[in-house]
């Protein structure tokens, strides 16, 4: 009946049938999780297998007998180059990775891209950790970075004291500029170096145009400490700026993103911290430049403007002058000379005119017409009363005298 | 009160601008020559001559 023979047709209950990649497509769908992906499994190696290709066959186990667990992993090869240890057999271990079906063999797998052992991975989760916490503070971000000063007095360097680091940055500065480097000595890693840092860092802080906080490379243990909320803390709370140089080549330290620049070693930030004298110096020659031929320029516009004004009240522009001022002087004269000569000339004629009239004047003239003048006395005689009988007189004629004697007075009507 | 280097600079900067400025009187252009050249000697003086130095600052506070 309802469970009876196995013989019974496929849909005699209306279940349908299902193709295999259906199936499969099914449980792709499912694994196809937000909780299965880019996730963070531990669990100890079991199976493990360095295979020839590069690629890495594994499992991640937990527990045994009854509440063990197992799942499939496998690491290729672009991810197992990575690898910062030799995996192995029973090694507890931390995986990140995610939960993928491999259709072809029916198989689901964790597809593992970075593996750490559990130790060092829990420390990394632990940086994760601080990264979001310290990032949600705000203290990453890009608007606290402040400009780096140009010609910082006075590096601040925090490091340990016997590092390569402090070799480093003391060979680049004195060989680039003329600063002072002060070290505030500190150990760099080891048990409760994040403490020793973030109080080195405090220490200098305000005592330098610019701090340098690093060490040279390392692995992600030996850089641990700068990934500390306290070294973090200390880095953003610094009124200087700061340059964080942990030397490491894939992982950034946290405190890189606290401080106001970060460089990937020790060099790099001498390098940033201060300029290259060589490049100031051209700098300085290249304005002493300028300066000269700009001045000399100006000099020279003004020795020719002098020139000009000197040409300009040359004598012989003033002898010049003189002569114009003679010429006209002379052509004055000249019509001065001709206007006086003009006017003795018509005097001349006028006087010659007055000359004629006088002439028909002369009271002389009239002798030549038979008149004569008698005198008497030497007065001429006008009237019968200035003569009497006896007066001696003379008779003045047009061409001589004579004297002659009164006889008779006569009037011609009485008086 | 000494200048820091950076301030030389800056003057020596702005010195050059005014030279370049036909605004300013040859006198002025003398005597701010004057003012450069110097600046340039003392800039140059402090970065040849200096040396880097090294202090250590104590653990304790």
């Amino acid at each position: 009946m309802m469970f009876g023979g196995h013989s019974a047709g496929p849909d005699r209950f209306g279940t349908p049938i299902l193709g295999v990649a259906e199936v499969s497509g099914l449980i792709c769908d499912l694994l196809d999780d937000a909780r299965l992906h880019q996730v963070w499994v531990r669990g100890e190696v079991t199976n493990y297998k360095d295979h020839a290709s590069g690629h890495r066959y594994f499992s991640l186990s937990e527990g045994n007998g009854r509440s063990a667990a197992l799942i499939n992993c496998v690491m290729w090869r672009t991810s197992a180059s990575g690898l910062g240890f030799t995996p192995r057999n029973g090694m507890d271990v931390l995986a990140w990775g995610s939960v993928e079906v491999y259709e072809p063999h029916g198989r689901y797998q964790l597809i593992v891209r970075e593996m750490l052992p559990a130790g060092a991975g829990e420390r990394h989760l632990m940086v994760e950790r601080w990264k979001q916490e310290l990032g949600a503070e705000g203290l990453f971000a890009p608007e606290r970075k402040r400009p780096l000063p140009t010609f910082p007095h006075r590096i601040g360097v925090v490091t340990s004291p016997t590092g390569a680091a402090l070799k480093d940055i003391l060979s680049v500065i004195s060989r680039r500029y003329p600063a002072e480097v002060v070290l505030s000595p500190t150990a760099v890693q080891g048990e409760g170096a994040h403490t020793e840092i973030a109080e080195a860092i405090r220490r200098i802080d305000g005592l330098a145009d610019v701090i340098i906080v690093g060490r040279g490379g390392g692995s992600f243990e030996d850089l641990f400490a700068f990934n500390h909320p306290d070294v973090v803390r200390a880095v953003a709370a610094c009124t200087t700026p700061v340059i964080s140089a942990v030397g490491h080549e894939v992982d950034t330290a946290l405190c890189d993103f606290a401080a106001d620049l970060r460089v990937p070693t020790p060099s790099a930030a001498a390098e940033r911290a201060v300029p290259e004298r060589r490049e100031v110096l051209r700098e300085l020659s290249g304005y002493r430049e300028r300066m000269e031929t700009l001045l000399l320029h100006r000099t020279s516009v003004a020795q020719s403007e002098v020139e000009d004004l000197r040409e300009r009240m040359h004598p012989r522009r003033l002898v010049r002058r003189v002569h114009e001022r003679m010429q006209h002087l002379a052509e004055h004269e000249e019509l001065l000379r001709r206007a006086a000569l003009a006017r003795v000339q018509r005097e001349r004629f006028t006087l010659a005119e007055v000359r004629a009239d006088l002439v028909g004047k002369n009271p002389l003239a009239i002798l030549d017409r038979g008149y004569c003048i008698v005198e008497s006395g030497g007065k001429i005689a006008r009237s019968a009363e200035d003569l009497k009988p006896g007066d001696h007189v003379v008779l003045r004629m047009k061409d001589g005298r004579a004297k002659a004697i009164v006889e008779e007075r006569v009037y011609d009507r009485d008086i | 009160m000494t200048e820091t280097f950076e301030e030389r600079l800056e003057e020596l900067r702005k010195i050059v601008r005014r030279l370049e400025d036909g605004d300013t009187s040859l006198e002025e252009s003398i005597a701010i020559y004057e003012r450069g050249a110097l600046l340039v000697k003392q800039c140059e003086d402090l970065l040849s001559t200096a040396e880097m130095k090294l202090t250590e600052l104590g653990r304790d506070r």
